[in-house]
């Protein structure tokens, strides 16, 4: 039985109101983490505590480019190599975050498209197991 | 603070060279910039190296150590500099604070590599705690992939063409005709430019920097010491280092805050360049030429407009207009620029540093900037880092 491996763990997950970033906010400032983070990064805030968050689901995609050709280790990918959009996500809760474009032709898409979270395959190992990632898919 | 002078300039070209290491790069530089300065190896009291990412330095990016012996063990200082790719200007920083500092008076300023074959991997390590690696395992987003992406969103933004951008390659072949240190010296046209593979869409092929291998070395020393040497000296105006700043809208690791008003990009950039515009007392009008870091041709329109030399979505209109080339009112890389050269990654600000005094000496040629006075170099790299600089003459 395959099963669904996330590529990096604590990075995302399914919760009971759907897929979600899981991350860490700045208590002080409201700064957002993904990873989480010990420490908040604003120079311009004195808060040293931070706490667990989740990021998402909504977001705006603010711009994107396709790779064109087979990128160089470690990124994951099936053969045959089918290129993928990629770009930055501005989610509705204040994180400018990258993901991959969850569609069939990347060419389809265009900077400012609304976009949501989802848990979906990056590629497949050896045994067939899934190896997971975070994608936004256009709405 | 000194004045600090540029006396010697010493360029081993840029190309593929699998016969030769990378520490025999820098010597052929190393004795070309001191031939150039009319000194010998004995003279140098310091050197400020860029560290080699791919090539040499035991592994460790001890470059600088490697030349030092390459060249006969003297017992000097050696600062190997590591600062992705802005680590030869960072260099050059370091060498410049020894001279007008009064450490030393003569310091060799040096950066080689070898690269390796093909689209190179940012990330250097494994390491799930690495903003780095985690960009490319979790998403996938090689070098240009993430110019794309900045490149789209000006193309949504200002309605830059396709054509434009293929223009800016055109340009910088045109100039590179006329330096003999670059890899790709000759004119390609926009059919060779638009017909060459789509890398990243909207980016292709000739419309990114290539990696090469190639060295630069540049000799620096006080007034003092520059007046025994030459009658025409070109004077270092300003040198600075900048990191980006957090607001910075161009995320980092997989994730960082959207920027208040959505504007600041290349943080790190912009304000080396203005730090060193002020170390020179220099004004956007005073400047005659920049030689900027065009690992892709989007940097040519968005960096001259987020240092304040046009407005912004003015970028597209003055490459148009011609005011790029050598004989503009701005020309940008006359050397030819990455485009030409391919990235040496941790040699290019030192080959950008050599080009700038090369105009400034009246020396370019074919791609002579007529009466340049003033020229800004600036480079960046991996982690946020920045540097330029500003020569006179």
């Amino acid at each position: 039985m395959a099963d669904r491996i996330p590529v990096v763990a604590d990075l995302f997950a399914e919760t009971a109101e759907g897929p979600r970033l899981t991350g860490s906010k700045c208590a002080g400032c409201g700064a957002g983490y993904l990873p989480k983070s010990e420490v908040c990064h604003n120079p311009e805030c004195d808060g040293a505590k931070t706490e667990d968050a989740e990021f998402g689901p909504n977001g705006t995609l603010w711009s994107l480019a396709i790779q064109d050709y087979p990128p160089p280790a470690p990124v994951k990918f099936d053969q045959p190599y089918k290129p993928y959009a990629m770009g930055f996500i501005d989610l509705d809760d204040g994180l400018r975050v990258l993901g991959r474009i969850d569609v069939e032709d990347p060419h389809s898409v265009e900077p400012g498209a609304r976009v949501e979270l989802v848990i979906d395959a990056l590629a497949h190992d050896e045994e067939g197991n899934e190896i997971t990632g975070w994608k936004f898919k256009p709405v | 603070m000194r004045d600090v002078a540029v006396v010697g300039l010493g360029m081993h070209p840029w190309g593929k060279f699998p016969d030769k290491s990378v520490t025999s790069l820098m010597r052929e530089a190393t004795d070309n910039a001191l031939k150039d300065a009319g000194i010998g190896w004995r003279d140098i009291e310091a050197v400020s190296a860029a560290s080699s990412r791919f090539s040499g330095g035991k592994g460790w990016g001890l470059n600088g150590n490697d030349i030092v012996e390459e060249m006969g063990s003297t017992g000097i200082p050696v600062y190997n500099l590591s600062a992705g790719c802005a680590a030869g200007a960072n260099a050059f920083n370091v060498g410049y604070m020894m001279v007008a500092g009064g450490m030393h008076d003569m310091v060799l300023v040096v950066g080689g590599e070898k690269m390796p074959k093909g689209f190179i991997q940012t990330s250097g390590v494994e390491d799930e705690y690495d903003p780095e690696y985690l960009r490319q395992v979790c998403v996938g987003i090689p070098g240009p992939s993430f110019w794309g992406v900045m490149c789209r969103q000006r193309m949504a933004q200002h309605g830059t063409t396709e054509e434009q951008l293929a223009k800016i390659a055109v340009k910088a072949h045109k100039n590179s005709v006329h330096n003999k240190y670059a890899r790709f010296n000759k004119e390609f046209s926009m059919e060779d430019i638009l017909g060459s593979a789509m890398v990243s869409y909207p980016l292709r092929l000739f419309e990114i920097c290539p990696v090469s291998d190639g060295a630069a070395a540049i000799v620096i020393c006080s007034a003092e010491k520059a007046k025994q040497l030459t009658t025409k000296p070109v004077w270092v105006g300003g040198s600075s280092v900048a990191t980006n700043s957090f607001n910075d809208g161009i995320t980092r690791g997989l994730a960082g805050p959207v920027p208040p008003g959505g504007k600041t990009f290349h943080s790190e950039a912009a304000s080396a360049v203005a730090q060193a515009m002020e170390a020179a007392g220099t004004t956007h009008k005073d400047v005659d030429f920049i030689e900027l870091q065009d690992n892709t041709v989007y940097y040519e329109l968005c960096f001259p407009e987020e240092w304040g030399f046009w407005d912004a979505g003015q970028a597209e209109h003055e490459l148009e207009a011609g005011n790029t080339t050598p004989t503009g009112s701005l020309p940008i890389n006359p050397s030819g620029g990455f485009l030409s050269f391919g990235e040496a990654t941790t040699a290019q600000g030192i080959f950008q540093i050599v080009e700038l005094a090369t105009q400034l000496r009246g020396e370019g040629g074919g791609r002579q900037v007529p009466d340049a006075k003033v020229g800004l170099g600036q480079t960046l790299g991996l982690g946020g880092n920045a540097a330029a600089v500003v020569l006179k003459r």
